[in-house]
């Protein structure tokens, strides 16, 4: 089974991204199982409308643990399945709590063990930020960036499409990323998910 | 960043939790790490909770080594020592090159193997070696018998090593032939082979004290490569007592009051008598084993027998001259 992890800063997007992405692909109720970064795991089925009210959040750090869901894709003859992680977000500093520290741990370690790497960027945020000041090495997209992007299976999603500015936004991430694949999308709208179910398709 | 902090990136991850990096440090840390230049995408199978737990795991194991003393102070030293360097390196400031390889003096039995056994598993759990395996070697697998050949098997042997620890015993063997003799070659060829192989193993030489001493003195080139040396004590009568009670406890048996009592006069006055075997664990080995034979003679033509007699060794099961010693020593 290969793993396709979804990461990126807190509030990008990512848990909604995993479940409009399910949602794409036909799966009904979402069984998300829950990986605590001590090692307990326990998993639990909602409907997909449950699944996005509850998990989904407008406060960063709503996703505490590795959250996973299996999607099926159609591969030629066959089906493959793919195991689609929801992850804590990363930001820069060193943060506060250790539980919040331990689950970002957690996201960089799974991120070494998968073949497949989503990595979002808000688009909006990046088209209202100021231009004039671009991001340092220190910038947390950058390093991301930097790391996953010569692993094989990357690609950036600028999400938010919807929103204005994002297309600005868009502009300013294809520039600072350079020669990385970057995919528009807006989870909420469902605009460019059938370029990220591609993306994952071709790196079956 | 050394070579072997490439090889465990789990570091970098406790750090990450541990709150001393933050995530942009940590990537930092871990783009530099071997397995993202090499692509290759090892399925990350082990957590890094088990790497912790097994560490932990190694150092209750040494912790539960009877005596030791200072050997398990070193061994905690160095762990510690190894971590802040990874971290001052992370966060940028100096750091020294480690350099790990061992001097252990003492007389056999005194727990070299098995502490070099243990920090084998540190290590690997650490990072600091691939794979953390002993290899145990002693002259007769290093040097050869014609010129060349020498050099061949020494390098045969340290290939078995990479990764772990090569633990070469009576190591000052290898510089007691004089001129001519074939262990200077072996001894060169080791040197090399550590210049070459920098943190990708570690030499653990050892040996009686004495006969170490010297031989690192009068190798200049040994004493400068291996900064650590470690001294077992011979065991006192109580830790050989101790060693006895576990020993006997892990095969399901125990001593009666006198059989103890006899035991620990011999013992003691084995510990006197500056034998080759005072104060080692082998010879605690030895007679138990013999014990446990003799009890079984005892016992083996009774009809009745209950569990707390099969149990029991007896006055009479321990062997009291010091023969039983030499015929199993
Ligand atoms: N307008 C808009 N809002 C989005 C989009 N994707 C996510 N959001 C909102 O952004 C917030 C954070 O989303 P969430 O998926 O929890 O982000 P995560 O922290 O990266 O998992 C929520 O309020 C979402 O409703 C999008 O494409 N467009
Ligand atoms: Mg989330």
């Amino acid at each position: 089974m290969k793993r396709c992890i979804v990461l990126g800063k807190p509030n990008v997007g990512k848990t909604l991204l995993v479940l409009r992405l399910a949602d794409y692909m036909k799966v009904k109720d979402v069984d998300i199982t829950f990986q605590d970064p001590g090692g307990a795991k326990y998993s639990r089925k909602y409907p997909m409308d449950i699944a996005v009210r509850e998990l989904v959040g407008a406060l960063p750090h709503q996703t505490k643990c590795l959250q996973s869901v299996s999607i099926e894709f159609r591969a030629g003859k066959g089906k493959k399945t793919v195991e689609l992680m929801d992850t804590t977000g990363l930001i820069e500093q060193i943060h506060d709590d250790p539980l919040t520290r331990k689950a970002m741990a957690q996201t960089l370690s799974a991120l070494r063990g998968a073949q497949i790497i989503i990595h979002i960027i808000d688009a909006h945020l990046a088209g209202h930020e100021d231009a004039v000041s671009d991001p340092t090495e220190r910038d947390l997209d950058m390093q991301l960036a930097a790391f996953a992007g010569p692993r094989g299976g990357y690609c950036i999603v600028a999400n938010k499409m919807d929103l204005p500015g994002a297309k600005r936004g868009l502009a300013r991430i294809r520039r600072l990323f350079t020669g990385y694949k970057v995919l528009p999308v807006s989870a909420a709208t469902g605009e460019g998910l059938k370029e990220v179910r591609r993306h994952v398709l071709r790196n079956l | 960043m050394p070579a072997f902090e490439r090889r465990n990136p789990n570091l970098v991850l406790v750090g990450l939790e541990e709150g001393r990096l933050s995530p942009v440090e940590a990537i930092q840390a871990l783009r530099t790490s071997s397995d993202s230049h090499t692509k290759k995408r090892e399925i990350e199978t082990e957590s890094l909770a088990s790497s912790e737990w097994r560490l932990n795991e190694a150092l209750t194991e040494l912790d539960s080594l009877i005596g030791l003393t200072a050997v398990k102070a070193l061994v905690r030293e160095l762990v510690a020592y190894i971590r802040i360097q990874r971290i001052r390196e992370m966060r940028q400031l100096a750091s020294e090159a480690l350099v790990l390889h061992m001097v252990f003096s003492g007389n056999p039995g005194t727990g070299k193997t098995t502490c070099a056994r243990l920090m084998g598993k540190l290590f690997r759990e650490m990072g600091v070696l691939e794979k953390g395996h002993l290899v145990e070697r002693e002259r007769a697998d290093l040097v050869g018998e014609y010129i060349g050949h020498t050099a061949q098997k020494t390098r045969d042997q340290i290939k078995k090593a990479l990764g772990g620890i090569l633990f070469i015993d009576e190591a000052y063997s290898l510089a007691t032939g004089g001129e001519k003799d074939f262990g200077k070659e072996s001894i060169s060829t080791l040197i090399k082979a550590m210049e070459d192989n920098k943190d990708r193993f570690i030499v653990i030489l050892a040996g009686y004290r004495e006969e170490m001493a010297k031989f690192i003195q009068s190798n200049p080139g040994i004493r400068s490569r291996f900064p650590i040396h470690i001294e077992f004590p011979d065991y006192t009568v109580e830790e050989l007592m101790l060693i006895a009670d576990l020993m006997l406890k892990k095969r399901d048996y125990r001593l009666d009051l006198a059989a103890r009592a006899r035991l620990e006069a011999h013992l003691s006055r084995n510990l006197g008598s500056n034998s080759e075997h005072s104060g080692n664990a082998r010879l605690v080995r030895n007679i138990i084993e013999r014990a446990i034979r003799r009890q079984a003679l005892r016992l083996v033509d009774r009809k009745q027998l209950t569990r707390e007699e099969l149990m029991l060794i007896r006055r009479e099961d321990i062997e009291g001259n010091h023969e039983a010693v030499h015929r199993f020593g």
